[in-house]
């Protein structure tokens, strides 16, 4: 995974550490917090390394100050000093400015909020050193604004924070120093004062960008029309409409709603109100490995689902050559590097699964493509290709939903952006005139 | 793979062995004796070959059916009960009509597998409407299925001429055909064996098959992809105890030649071993269900010659599996460890 990497991260100082997935960056943080151990080499800590991971570690079923003590509670006699816990934790909470209520329970808490509480518990540690891997995968932009404030305070009481990231916004607002990580090596190290954001980007994917499609004009009639659409506890009262070769963006924080929409546009799921759609739609899942492929089945049987019966043109038997001439196809024309499309769906990076599920979902031309965080974790390469196709597919005329939590994503492919909130649409920005500020205000709106 | 399952046999068999020998000397008993009574009694003489594959063939129908729905993610432990119930409905029908033998047989078997089937359909139904467990629903069915099968034949449809309760016996036309003369081997096996070929095609080549094996493989993503979890729930219940029926159909016509409640000395359960030591494979599952054959009628054998208690056979299977189990859990830890 990783080879002959030195890295420092000092006293007081924001280091970014950027590198595509795969690059070696979780498994950097992991060895250097203690929790992997390296083959050779050696780390110097000077005090605690504090590890805040991409996945919150908490128990979902405790209370924040259960957490944030959990494995050094206050104790009285046999039993935890609860008074002493909470005092703690709320002392904390105020030195760092990370207001949480120390009694809820941390499965009613905000994705937002939980961070809160994950950094907690590594304060709590007092680290002098702590690393957060990807903390802003599923924050709107005020809660980013409010983290990397969080983070400057730390660094003022003379934390060191190491941040991983893939999103170069970022570094070049907060960082101090910036470290890129390319397949285990470490391929450029300087103060972001003295590099650009074009050469970041190089040295990550090292090489050139991919160019995409630009979007063609298109002017199609309206194919997809949602009027009144209520998900219990999931959604009320949403309308809207797509046009043929027109992409619709919904932007907003995970978990307002989004899943809903497109379960009820995909018809996985109950709704009141009215849906009208074709029937051809191609479907990108939002979590590869849970909802679109059998991580241990081949490409061919992977390709086949969702069209097994078709790959059996009306009989009982599925027709192999059919079905392996189908995979092919999916595999040439949407670039999925495999050394043979009967291998296991698991030997493939993560990109290259993603293509095959992008592929399968837009093979047949759908008039209709539901498409939800179709880069999520797959690399620079990789997502210019999915950009591609998707962008393709709306130039060939197809209706697209494109739910994303990257707002870059959502401006680079939308040709209109809705945001959804707390299950109901607050906005709608029209004709690729896109306000950061207005959407990100937008999606954390009442 | 290959040499890891070599691996896996050798050290399977070795460890069989060992725990036999060890209840033969907890029996007092030689091993070396032992062992020789055991393979007498399991592959001895045409007799006792006889006697391991006719086990075999009331092991290898219900073995089968527990694969199907193991492959689509349902734990159906209620094979005993479907046995019970297509037994039931086939010793029924085999009174029940006069037609050629053949026709007749055919019926019998027909029965066994609508009575299995529909006494799984009822598991996969509650699974698939009301999302219950079907490890609970197929355990308790299986009660029911003996109460039901009790009150059947001690009451309303008990042979006037029997002295036990159970149905009448069958006419003598429709016993089913002896492989080897005048032993309880009958065509039952080789049935069994092509709908085993038949199960592997159907799994592995058919849609159907092929959504059955991904709505247990990754129920999620079959989900997603279109494929109706509950239809395939009740299918693969009703296919599951259609099987499991055959076998109840099969030691009807086959060996009691009549339906009593004592049809089954809980083959159905011995066959979730055999599913599961067969990697829920179907030519697998043939191969295990011999092997589990021989040690049953062995094991006899050695209860009748060197006092081992037949129960320490069932130990030794009981290990077998939880060995098995074991291994599939340590083996998924050591994957997820990577």
């Amino acid at each position: 995974m990783l080879d002959a990497v030195d890295l420092t991260c000092e006293a007081g100082e924001i280091h970014a550490l950027v590198g595509e997935n795969g690059a070696g960056k979780s498994t950097l943080a992991a060895i250097a917090a203690g929790e992997l151990s390296a083959d050779t080499g050696e780390i110097e800590r000077n005090g605690r390394i504090g590890l805040v991971h991409q996945h919150f570690a908490l128990i979902d079923r405790l209370c924040v100050w259960e957490n944030v003590v959990l494995g050094r509670e206050p104790r009285r006699l046999a039993t935890i000093d609860r008074g002493a816990a909470r005092a703690f934790v709320r002392d904390l909470g105020e030195r760092y400015g990370l207001d949480v209520d120390p009694d809820a329970l941390v499965e009613d808490l905000p994705v937002g909020i939980r961070q809160r509480v994950e950094l907690l518990r590594e304060l709590a540690r007092d680290p002098s050193i702590l690393i957060l891997d990807e903390p802003t995968a599923a924050l709107s932009p005020g809660e980013v604004e409010r983290l990397f404030s969080t983070v400057a305070r730390l660094t003022q009481n003379g934390v060191g924070a190491l941040v991983i990231t893939h999103k170069l916004d970022e570094v070049f607002a907060h960082a101090e120093r910036v470290t890129v990580l390319r397949r285990g090596r470490v391929v450029e190290r300087r103060p972001v004062a003295e590099i650009t954001r074009d050469q970041v980007a190089r040295a990550m994917i090292g090489g050139d960008i991919p160019s995409i499609p630009s979007h063609q004009p298109t002017n199609g009639a309206v194919v997809v029309r949602v009027e009144d659409l209520a998900v219990p506890g999931a959604i009320e009262h949403l309308s809207l409409h797509i046009a043929a070769g027109e992409i619709l963006g919904v932007a907003g924080v995970e978990g307002n709603g989004q899943s809903a929409l497109a379960d009820a546009l995909a018809g996985l799921t109950p709704f009141r109100g009215t849906i009208d759609r074709p029937a051809a739609i191609g479907i990108i899942p939002q979590d590869r490995l849970l909802e679109a492929v059998i991580p241990a089945w081949s490409l061919v049987e992977n390709a086949m689902l969702g069209r097994e019966r078709a790959a059996g043109n009306g009989s009982w038997r599925i027709d192999r050559a059919a079905a392996r001439a189908q995979c092919t196809a999916i595999v040439e024309r949407f670039d999925v590097r495999t050394e043979s499309i009967d291998a296991p769906l698991a030997t493939l990076s993560g990109g290259n699964q993603q293509k095959l599920v992008v592929g399968r979902a837009l093979i047949d031309n759908p008039a209709f493509v539901i498409a939800y965080n179709p880069t999520r974790g797959i690399d620079i390469g990789a997502t210019a290709t999915v950009h591609g196709e998707l962008l393709a597919a709306r130039n060939r005329g197809a209706a697209i939903l494109l739910v994303s939590f990257e707002l870059d994503e959502l401006f680079a492919l939308s040709d209109r952006i809705v945001v959804i909130a707390r299950g109901a649409l607050r906005g709608e920005f029209t004709d690729r005139h896109f306000d950061r500020d207005a959407i990100g205000r937008l999606m954390v709106s009442a | 793979m290959k040499r890891e399952s070599m691996k896996a046999l050798l050290l399977g068999t070795l460890g069989v062995v060992a725990a036999m020998s060890l209840a033969m000397l907890a029996s007092h008993v030689s091993p070396i004796l032992g062992f020789n009574a055991f393979f007498y009694g399991a592959f001895g003489g045409k007799q006792e070959i006889a006697e391991t594959l006719a086990s075999t063939t009331a092991l290898l129908f219900p073995a089968l059916g527990i694969a199907i729905a193991f492959r689509a993610g349902l734990f159906n432990i209620g094979a005993e009960g479907q046995l019970l119930v297509g037994g039931l409905l086939a010793g029924w029908i085999g009174t029940r009509i006069e037609v050629a033998p053949a026709l007749a047989i055919a019926a019998i078997f027909l029965a066994g597998a609508f009575g299995g089937a529909v006494w799984g359909a009822i598991a996969g139904w509650l699974k698939a409407a009301r999302g219950a467990n079907e490890v609970i629903s197929t355990l308790m069915l299986n009660f029911i299925a003996a109460s039901l099968a009790l009150y059947l034949v001690t009451g309303p449809l008990r042979a006037p001429d029997a002295a036990g309760p159970e149905l009448s016996l069958l006419p003598h036309a429709y016993w089913l055909p002896t492989l080897l003369p005048q032993t309880r081997a009958t065509i039952a096996l080789p049935i069994a064996l092509l709908l085993a070929f038949a199960l592997r095609y159907v799994l592995n080549r058919t849609w159907f098959g092929y959504r059955l094996r991904a709505a247990g493989e990754a129920p999620e993503a079959a989900r997603r992809a279109g494929i109706s979890l509950s239809r395939v729930a009740l299918s693969a219940m009703a296919w599951s105890g259609a099987l499991a029926g055959m076998g109840g159909a099969a030691l009807v016509a086959g060996e009691l030649h009549r339906f009593n409640t004592q049809l089954s000395p809980g083959y159905g359960f011995i066959a979730i071993a055999v599913a599961l030591v067969g990697g829920l494979e179907p030519l697998a599952i043939c191969v295990a269900a011999l092997a589990f054959g021989a040690l049953e009628s062995g094991g006899l054998a050695l209860q009748a010659a060197a006092a081992v208690p037949k129960d320490a056979i069932h130990v030794i299977e009981g290990l077998l599996v939880f060995a098995l189990a074991a291994r599939r859990y340590l083996g998924a830890r050591g994957a997820t460890t990577q």
